[in-house]
């Protein structure tokens, strides 16, 4: 079966899921920032400059999301990295998981009542 | 019936010894019965072997609602039922299904003796952000202090202070959000005989628009618990910032177990 593609939303996914990661790895960098100001490793004018880029990439990006209108596309990608990280972490932190797991995968087992089909 | 209805449809098994007709109730009107096994009974309507897709999205809406109604109907004529999921079909006679209850009669006895005079209810208790951010920012004075000082400060830090508030508030509204679901976790579960977390919900009113969901559960309650189940849940609604939604009751679709059947029978 071909595999059809529309090229609109082709193009949209794509620059939604690069335009998210970004976004993810700017937060980490801000939370790094966060971080080297409260162990005092960074001077007043270090603080300004690493700010300073900091806004400006953050305005570069709400201003690609605007212009291409991928807000929401942005925001899906962000909630299905979440959901699957939530599900990673849970499963990591509590091994029982993997039983509850193992046994709903067995009752969703395609089964017929075996009478009815006398 | 006609002699090519050699399915029955099925809506429930219930608590009767009785033989009857509960009238023409059912998906598109069809005449809905019950097949009886000693005190037990499946409820059903005779259909055609092989399933007839709904012409329309309306159509297929409105053969939801029969089927609801079925139970919910049956619910008030037989007290507890286990109800089955939209769209099951048997194929056979009412001699089949007689003989596929005497099979399974022990475990569908013992799930009806286990869920007597209990209900499903739905809960969803959803938080206003806005409304407990304020309520936050008001026991932590250093965030306070930084929401003041950023105003002084140059563009550059004042960015990284604005993001060490805003994550500083979200930690705090998190904690609160925690230490708020394990009192509701309590007031619930000391009514309720069994709680699912609902990790998705399919349908929000306009009401709670703007809100957020903080947690959703399907509940089995025993008839004796829903009013304080219900008095509980007024007093989680009166909290500024909360708002609950509890409807029901419902049959018990999500706590009827009947294991695997296979291995049963």
């Amino acid at each position: 079966m071909p595999i059809r593609i529309d090229e609109k939303n082709l193009k949209k996914g794509v620059l939604g899921l690069v335009v998210a990661l970004v976004e993810i790895i700017t937060e980490l960098l801000e939370k790094q920032a966060i971080l080297r100001i409260e162990n005092e490793s960074l001077n007043d004018e270090e603080i300004e400059r690493l700010g300073e880029a900091l806004a400006d990439l953050n305005e570069a990006l709400e201003t690609i999301k605007a212009d291409n209108n991928i807000e929401d596309t942005v925001e899906s990608v962000r909630c299905g990295l979440d959901e699957v990280v939530d599900d990673v972490v849970d499963k990591l932190m509590n091994p029982s998981r993997w039983a509850k797991e193992v046994e709903k995968h067995d009752r969703n087992r395609p089964c017929e009542i075996p009478l009815l089909d006398s | 019936m006609t002699e090519i209805d050699h399915a029955r449809y099925l809506y429930l098994i219930a608590n009767t010894e009785e033989e009857q007709s509960l009238g023409d109730i059912g998906l598109g009107d069809r005449p809905v019965y019950t097949i009886v096994f000693q005190d037990i009974a499946a409820v059903v309507h005779a259909s055609k072997s092989e399933p007839v897709p709904a012409k329309s999205e309306e159509q297929a809406e409105q053969w939801i609602l029969n089927h609801n109604y079925v139970i919910d109907k049956a619910t008030e004529n037989f007290n507890t039922v286990l109800p089955f999921s939209f769209g099951c079909l048997a194929r056979g006679d009412d001699e089949a299904i007689k003989r596929w209850l005497q099979k399974n009669y022990s475990l569908y006895k013992r799930e009806l003796e286990r869920l007597k005079n209990s209900a499903e209810y739905s809960i969803q208790i959803f938080y206003d952000p806005g409304v407990l951010e304020k309520q936050v920012l008001k026991t932590i004075p250093e965030l306070e202090e930084i929401d003041q000082k950023m105003k002084a400060m140059p563009k550059g830090k004042a960015y990284i202070f604005k993001k060490k508030f805003e994550l500083g508030l979200k930690q705090a509204v998190s904690d609160h959000l925690a230490s708020m679901g394990r009192e509701f976790d309590k007031l619930i579960k000391k009514n309720a005989t069994q709680t699912i977390v609902e990790e998705k919900i399919p349908y929000v009113p306009e009401k709670y628009a703007g809100k957020k969901v903080m947690v959703a559960f399907s509940c089995l309650v025993a008839k004796d618990n829903a009013e304080r189940l219900g008095q509980s849940l007024e007093t989680i609604n009166k909290r500024e910032g909360f708002a609950v939604r509890f409807t029901g009751p419902w049959a018990p679709f999500n706590f009827v177990d009947l294991g695997n059947i296979e291995n049963d029978t």
